[in-house]
């Protein structure tokens, strides 16, 4: 067990935390805005996770750009790969016969069952009060039987919400096996925040608290969250990054800080 | 319609006549990459209506036109401009109830289009299952039984687009096309084979004898293309990986003066309508200071 760093940023400690979720056997697309997944995909390859596959910008297949350049969609993401995946006949095919099996996603909703709205905030799609950018590759990888990883920088009651205006990404819709009944399968994993770690409780499927970051309570998780969680009794910590983690981040992996883009509308300071 | 091995290089407002108002038009593009920017103005400038943009990812281009009046509807799965935040006129439009976003996911905006390239009325797809997309356009995704299986799959309908728009590195003047390197995104791909015209604009004119050298480089034949444009940094401020880099400065300040109507608005009269000739826009954005800029990707 290499040495505990104790001058780690929420932004480090949120790309460790995904880092370690993922294995060798992984392959993993990402799309855009992704800074926190792709940092966390080649943080894994340089530590527990060596052969996990990583197919930059859904294009690059097994690309080595050594560091992040600029945006997680630009060609600089490529460098190295080793072949361009044709995006209808591969990329797709793969996705379908779920050959790729994992993917991370945000969104500016979340509700309870994991469930995730990028598209419009109000009831009425079609004349939103605050029109956001759109659902992208989301409402596909979740119900194309995903294993999920959501990721948010903005835990606050705006972003968890007990039920999104808009149901872009099924999670476990209604909960309990709706999900189940509709013939998909996985779902949402694990949801990384600037403030806590949740999972979901395996019968009802309702968001649960899993571990508090250094220096928060469950009882602020709760605050700052819409809907009520399922809160165990001992919450954990958030386990600490190593240094070697937070070294191979800073100066290998993401010397630009590009990952910190990603807080730009939150309340945590990174 | 196949089109024929006749010389067809033309000028981008030859060619954008062939755009008329209402056409359903597929446009390559991403938030930062690889969109035919050049055409953009130019159908600005054009003063088209009640375009109907289909799209996977719309970027500042896709904006562009929205602020300038000339589209009604809108097809794609995202509208932004990558890391430089929301497309604001887009925004804008859909909140005051002027534009249409029609909003699919990946799968089935590029299973439309892959229906269209085929002469099919329809294929299917899975994505979507469970998600409220599905339901937002019934006129053309429809959750269906597999008459096999009994599985639930989304029936997608054919989508055909009266013209497709694209930027490439460079063709000859009959219209073989060559990206290099060529990632075979559905924007080269599905778009213009499902499209009945397709305008392309290249960074530079060859002979057909070196693309005869390097036939695996070329992503269109001629029969499907219609119009060839040269035009160099035709996809500027957005990037023509790898032989220029997005214009960061230039991506900037559109992404800050869009912020009120009144600033999106006099972007557009700056960069889009004022310059008449693209060489005027390429001194306007910083000629051989624009071109030091965007050399590089590897900062």
């Amino acid at each position: 067990m290499s040495k505990l760093s104790e001058d780690y940023t929420i932004d480090e400690l949120m790309v460790v935390t995904l880092a370690r979720q993922f294995t060798d056997a992984d392959i993993m697309l990402n799309g855009t805005v992704s800074y926190i997944p792709v940092s966390a995909f080649m943080l894994a390859r340089e530590t527990h996770a060596p052969k996990l596959t990583w197919v930059a910008g859904a294009v690059g297949v097994d690309a080595d750009p050594g560091y992040i350049v600029g945006n997680t969609l630009d060609p600089t993401m490529w460098k190295d790969c080793v072949m361009y995946l044709p995006q209808i006949s591969d990329m797709w095919g793969y996705v379908h016969s779920n050959t790729l099996e994992t993917f991370c996603i945000r969104g500016a909703q979340i509700d309870k069952y994991g469930n995730v709205n990028n598209s419009v905030i109000g009831k009425d799609y079609h004349r939103p009060k605050v029109r956001l950018p759109g659902s992208a590759g989301m409402g596909d990888m979740c119900s194309l039987h995903k294993k999920i990883y959501i990721w948010s920088t903005t835990h606050n009651p705006r972003t968890f919400v007990d039920k999104v205006d808009f149901l872009a990404a099924p999670g476990y819709l209604d909960g309990g096996d709706a999900r189940a009944k509709l013939g998909l399968r996985n779902g949402p994993e694990v949801v990384v925040t600037d403030l806590c770690v949740m999972d979901f409780e395996p019968t009802s499927k309702r968001m649960r608290l899993k571990s508090v970051h250094r220096g928060v309570s469950a009882k602020q998780v709760q605050d700052e969250t819409g809907f009520e969680l399922v809160t165990p009794d001992h919450v954990l910590e958030t386990p600490a990054p190593s240094v070697e983690e937070i070294e191979l981040l800073r100066k290998k992996i993401d010397p630009k800080n590009m990952r910190k883009i990603e807080f730009r509308g939150s309340k945590t300071k990174v | 319609m196949a089109a024929g091995k006749e010389n067809k290089v033309m000028s981008a407002a030859q060619a954008v006549g062939m755009i008329r108002d209402g056409d359903t038009v597929a446009i390559q593009g991403m938030g930062t990459q690889m969109s035919p920017l050049a055409l953009v103005r130019e159908i600005i400038k054009a003063r088209k209506r009640n375009l109907i943009a289909a799209m996977i990812v719309g970027g500042i281009g896709l904006d562009w036109l929205i602020a300038a009046g000339c589209v009604k509807k809108v097809m794609a799965i995202i509208v932004n401009l990558d890391e430089f935040g929301m497309a604001n006129a887009f925004r804008r439009a859909v909140e005051a109830g002027e534009l249409m976003m029609e909003e699919y996911t990946e799968h089935q905006m590029l299973t439309r289009f892959s229906a269209g390239c085929y002469g099919l009325p329809f294929m299917t797809t899975q994505s979507g299952i469970g998600s409220a997309i599905v339901d937002l356009h019934p006129d053309t995704t429809k959750v269906i039984d597999c008459p096999f299986t009994g599985q639930k799959v989304i029936a997608c309908r054919a989508l055909t687009p009266d013209v497709c728009i694209l930027h490439a590195h460079r063709a000859d003047e009959v219209g073989n096309v060559q990206f290099f390197p060529k990632p075979i995104w559905g924007d080269v791909d599905v778009f213009p084979r499902a499209s009945k015209k397709v305008i392309v604009t290249v960074e530079e004119i060859v002979s057909t004898d070196e693309i005869r050298r390097t036939p695996e480089r070329t992503g269109l034949p001629y029969f499907k293309v219609d119009a060839v444009v040269p035009v160099k940094y035709g996809a500027h401020p957005c990037s023509l990986f790898p032989r220029y880099n997005f214009d960061r400065q230039v991506m900037e300040r559109y992404a800050a003066e869009s912020r009120t109507p009144e600033g999106t608005q006099a972007f557009l009269e700056k960069y889009v309508r004022a310059p008449r000739t693209q060489e005027d826009y390429l001194d306007l954005v910083g000629g051989s200071t624009m071109e030091a800029r965007i050399q590089s990707f590897w900062s």
